[in-house]
């Protein structure tokens, strides 16, 4: 019943379209199976399980990443807790709360262009304000404040974005039942909006966690012997760490950047699964792509 | 329907124009709606009949831009007032959307929302069970208030969108396009309903469809770009139209 195409016509362009995309996954697949591979290769060579808590040394064989994983931990929980909060709140107060003037505008403007900022700029801010200014030299704290600088505007321009996708009618039907902004915000738009808004905070954390510029720029790769245990105490993290190993010449050391490598990797899979265990679930009946599609317009 | 004894108006309009920006959407427009009357607002997409609706639950300032000259009166206090909250007004002005916009969440979430917002929490179940016996939604029984909202049929979400509202036991109930994109059956149900609504509060319906709004409505109101044509009993309007373009609107051959 289908009348034929044309003569001459060309085929519909389907096929190479799916040949592309197929050799792009491969290539991204392949990409992430090599680098694995490699530091896996290198990290043979550790000295053994105590790399995991031992302090740096001078002899590779005894050298360990005991203070720079405890400091990560301590970095990536004080920004968690002071970019979070004020970043989605800011996003919050943007979209629902701010009226559209001058001056928000121009307040948008600037938090966009600060996501893009370099984060070695931050460290150099960071530096002034933090380490100098407040005069809490190289301290944890001080790079959490550095790295939190960082993370807000990733949050709130994700945030953000999270609270304009949702559908008008949503706000609205919530007002018309005679809701307050707050019960309107709190109720309807931060449930809708939470899976979006926590995967913006686990990109500001996952891009803050391995930042090694802002950190080497605020203090010296320090070669304390014990682990952080309070904000106050001197920084070290993990990407300093691997940046001051892969630097030495000496074969073992190249083992140890590699096996600090694989420990962030590790942080980084860990903190995503943590934050995927907080998403609530919203579609609490059929999740998956009908859930998506409800959400996304709804009939009528 | 024709009999209209005297009724003291509930909500009044006078010299009411909205701007959205420059765009003027309801330009100057006055006109009372008696107490529990069933009010029709007809006329083409654009016409201003949303905006109208709006005005009397103050939902346009919600809109950026906005602004409103004139007065809009609810039982004679004017809604302008500082001292009208607009969360408390929306509590007795019911108003049902046009988009139906339910949340995500069960049949009886819907229902909470806006009883637990006034801070309801007494006999939540209850009153859940009253409004959708209203909107006929009880049929199945107690099992519907579990179901997944937007996993309703379309006919069914609007009468929930119905319920939520009318279990806060609204004075007015403002409907917008209360039976569009509906099949026949569904907007047959919605149509009764609004007949049996008559009982208990006053309703302002906003359709494009005449036809509608001669089947159910004691009096009748026709925009057009932002004014007012004509506005009177529903049997004078369309039997006899003063108004040449209400007159073509009504007959079809619009514009």
């Amino acid at each position: 019943m289908i009348p034929p195409p044309p003569p001459g016509a060309r085929p519909p362009f389907r096929r190479p379209l799916g040949v592309v995309a197929g050799i792009a996954t491969t290539v991204a697949v392949a990409t992430a199976l090599v680098i694995a591979l490699l530091l896996l290769l290198e990290a043979r060579h550790l000295p053994g399980p105590g790399f995991l808590l031992d302090p740096p040394s001078r002899l590779a064989d005894r050298a360990g990443i005991g203070p720079a994983l405890a400091g990560s931990l301590w970095l990536t929980l004080l920004t968690g807790l002071i970019a979070l909060p004020v970043g989605v709140g800011t996003a919050l107060y943007l979209v629902e709360y701010a009226p559209p003037t001058r001056t928000a505008r121009a307040t948008l403007a600037v938090l966009t262009n600060l996501a893009g900022v370099p984060s070695i700029v931050y460290g150099m801010a960071g530096l002034a304000l933090f380490v100098r200014g407040l005069g809490l030299g190289p301290s944890i704290l001080a790079g959490a404040l550095t790295l939190s600088a960082m993370a807000i505007p990733i949050v709130i321009a994700d945030s953000r974005a999270a609270l304009l996708s949702l559908p008008r009618g949503l706000r609205e039907a919530a007002f018309a039942l005679g809701a307050t902004r707050w019960q309107v915000v709190r109720h309807q738009l931060l449930p809708s909006a939470a899976p979006r808004i926590l995967a913006g905070c686990r990109r500001a954390l996952l891009r803050t966690m391995g930042a090694a510029a802002p950190l080497l720029v605020i203090g010296p790769v320090s070669f304390i012997t014990f682990a952080p245990t309070s904000p106050a105490d001197p920084l070290a993290a993990l990407p300093t760490r691997i940046f001051a190993w892969s630097a030495r010449p000496q074969a073992g050391f190249l083992a140890l950047a590699a096996g600090a490598s694989l420990a962030l990797v590790l942080l980084s899979a860990l903190l995503t699964a943590a934050i995927g265990a907080l998403a609530p679930r919203t579609a609490s009946h059929g999740d998956g792509p009908e859930a998506v599609r409800r959400t996304a317009s709804g009939p009528g | 329907m024709s009999m209209l004894g005297p009724a003291a108006s509930v909500l009044i309009a006078e010299s009411l124009t909205v701007r959205f920006g420059r765009r003027i959407a309801l330009s100057d427009v006055t006109l009372a709606i008696p107490e529990g009357r069933v009010v029709s607002v007809i006329g083409p997409p654009g016409a201003g009949k949303t905006t109208l609706l709006r005005s009397f639950n103050r939902m346009n300032e919600l809109l950026p831009r906005a602004s409103t000259t004139g007065a809009a009166r609810f039982r004679g206090i004017d809604l302008h007032d500082a001292r009208v909250d607009p969360v408390d007004l929306r509590r007795r002005i019911g108003m049902v959307l046009a988009e139906t916009s339910l949340f995500p969440g069960s049949v009886f979430d819907n229902v909470a929302f806006g009883l637990r917002a006034q801070g309801v929490e007494e006999d939540l179940h209850g009153r859940a069970e009253e409004a959708l016996t209203r909107v006929g939604l009880w049929t199945v029984g107690a099992e519907i208030l579990d179901a997944h909202a937007l996993d309703l049929p379309a006919g069914d979400q609007r009468r929930l969108c119905m319920a939520r509202t009318l279990a806060l036991e609204p004075v007015v109930l403002l409907l917008d396009e209360p039976t569009g994109h509906l099949d026949p059956v569904s907007a047959a149900a919605i149509e009764s309903l609004i007949h049996a609504l008559r009982e208990d509060c006053t309703v302002v319906v906003a359709t494009c469809d005449p036809a509608l709004a001669g089947r159910i409505s004691d009096l009748t109101a026709h925009l057009d770009g932002g004014g007012l044509m004509e506005y009177g009993p529903t049997r004078e309007l369309f039997t006899n139209p003063r108004n040449s373009r209400t007159e073509a609107y009504l007959t079809g051959r619009a514009r």
